[in-house]
């Protein structure tokens, strides 16, 4: 591949897969600058390693598993980070209510920031393997055969993946009302 | 986030993966039937179904995001690229014009080499065997002359011992006496 042409062929690649590149890094991340920074090292990444794809399966699939395993990789990193920064988000978030109180806002709108709260956290403690598997199918669309090969796995481990991410999910919100 | 989540009555646990692949439509054409068949007899199944419906959509909007951010995004990241290619690049002309020579270099040195330890090869091994002649202190030179010729005496000695032994006459056995 000539030096243009090679140029031609990322600017392409960077024009299709960038908004799913940042929206994956999103879903881990839930910070916009992190995502954004994650997703354009995804892109240097598979620049750079463009030569290891063999093409048995399909660009994307080996993208998104790029992608994928920098997020797994910030998310282990700052790990501890993450919690005291949903720790603060909470504090602050009683302090919305407090004063939402106050405000008379809508009680459900409260119940709704709590809400998403608790399953922000609930992602976060949840493992790694699950959550993958959650966020792409559910946030991403992907069906369980693509989720299985983004993560190296069979469709029945990507199926009890998910099924006990929605259960957990589910249980957190129950107990939320 | 909107709630609105019901507690459901009670729930067949036993289906609650196959509720959730039907949910996302993951089930093939007998099972999904069974599934309908089931939610349509079963409360407690239909209100983890119905709580799914509700909840799941809800957890993956997207952020809309103006187009001013993408656009942002895709230069920042083409310039990423440009300067990451240029580096790379870079790296390579460094080293292909070496990489050109490295071969042809390689082999001559080796050759240089080889000819370099033919030519001066003898002399050396000559040397150090003078050197570990000269190691030798001279005492112990002296010594080993010293050993030779005590050794010569030695077979001196008992080549005189044989001559004595043949010129000593023979005697008869003596007589051992009854007693």
């Amino acid at each position: 591949m000539c030096q243009r042409g090679e140029g031609q062929f990322f600017d392409i690649l960077v024009q299709r897969y960038m908004e799913k590149a940042f929206r994956i890094a999103l879903d881990f991340t839930r910070d916009s600058e992190e995502a954004k920074d994650l997703s354009q090292d995804a892109f240097l990444r598979a620049f750079s390693r463009l030569k290891q794809f063999d093409g048995r399966s399909s660009f994307y699939t080996w993208f998104y598993r790029l992608v994928v395993n920098l997020c797994l990789d910030h998310t282990r990193r700052k790990g501890k980070i993450v919690w005291e920064r949903l720790e603060s988000e909470q504090d602050n978030g009683r302090e919305r209510e407090e004063l939402t109180d106050h405000m008379s806002r809508p009680d459900q709108e409260a119940i709704a920031g709590e809400t998403k709260r608790r399953v922000d956290k609930t992602l976060e403690a949840m493992p790694n393997k699950q959550r993958t598997a959650f966020l792409l199918r559910n946030h991403q669309g992907l069906p369980i055969s693509e989720v299985a090969k983004v993560m190296k796995t069979t469709e029945g481990t990507v199926r009890v993946y998910l099924h006990r991410a929605v259960a957990a999910l589910r249980q957190c919100l129950v107990e939320c009302i | 986030m909107k709630l609105s989540i019901e507690r459901p009555a009670t729930m067949c646990k036993a289906l609650e993966e196959d509720l959730v692949l039907y949910y996302y439509g993951e089930l093939d054409g007998s099972d999904t039937a069974r599934i309908e068949h089931h939610v349509s007899d079963c409360a407690g199944c239909r209100h983890f179904l119905g709580d799914l419906q509700r909840l799941l959509p809800q957890m993956a909007i997207p952020q809309d995001l103006p187009q001013s951010f993408w656009d942002d995004y895709y230069r920042e990241t083409v310039a990423k690229l440009a300067s990451h290619r240029e580096q790379r690049d870079g790296w390579r002309n460094l080293v292909a014009p070496m990489r050109m020579w490295l071969i042809p270099a390689f082999g001559t040195a080796a050759v240089a080499a080889v000819a370099f330890s033919m030519i001066l090869g003898t002399p050396d091994l000559d040397f150090l065997r003078g050197q570990t002649q000269e190691r030798i202190p001279h005492e112990i030179v002296i010594d080993s002359d010293q050993l030779e010729f005590f050794k010569t005496m030695d077979m001196l000695e008992s080549l005189s011992a044989l001559e004595r032994l043949e010129a000593r006459p023979i005697t008869s056995q003596p007589q051992v006496s009854a007693t």
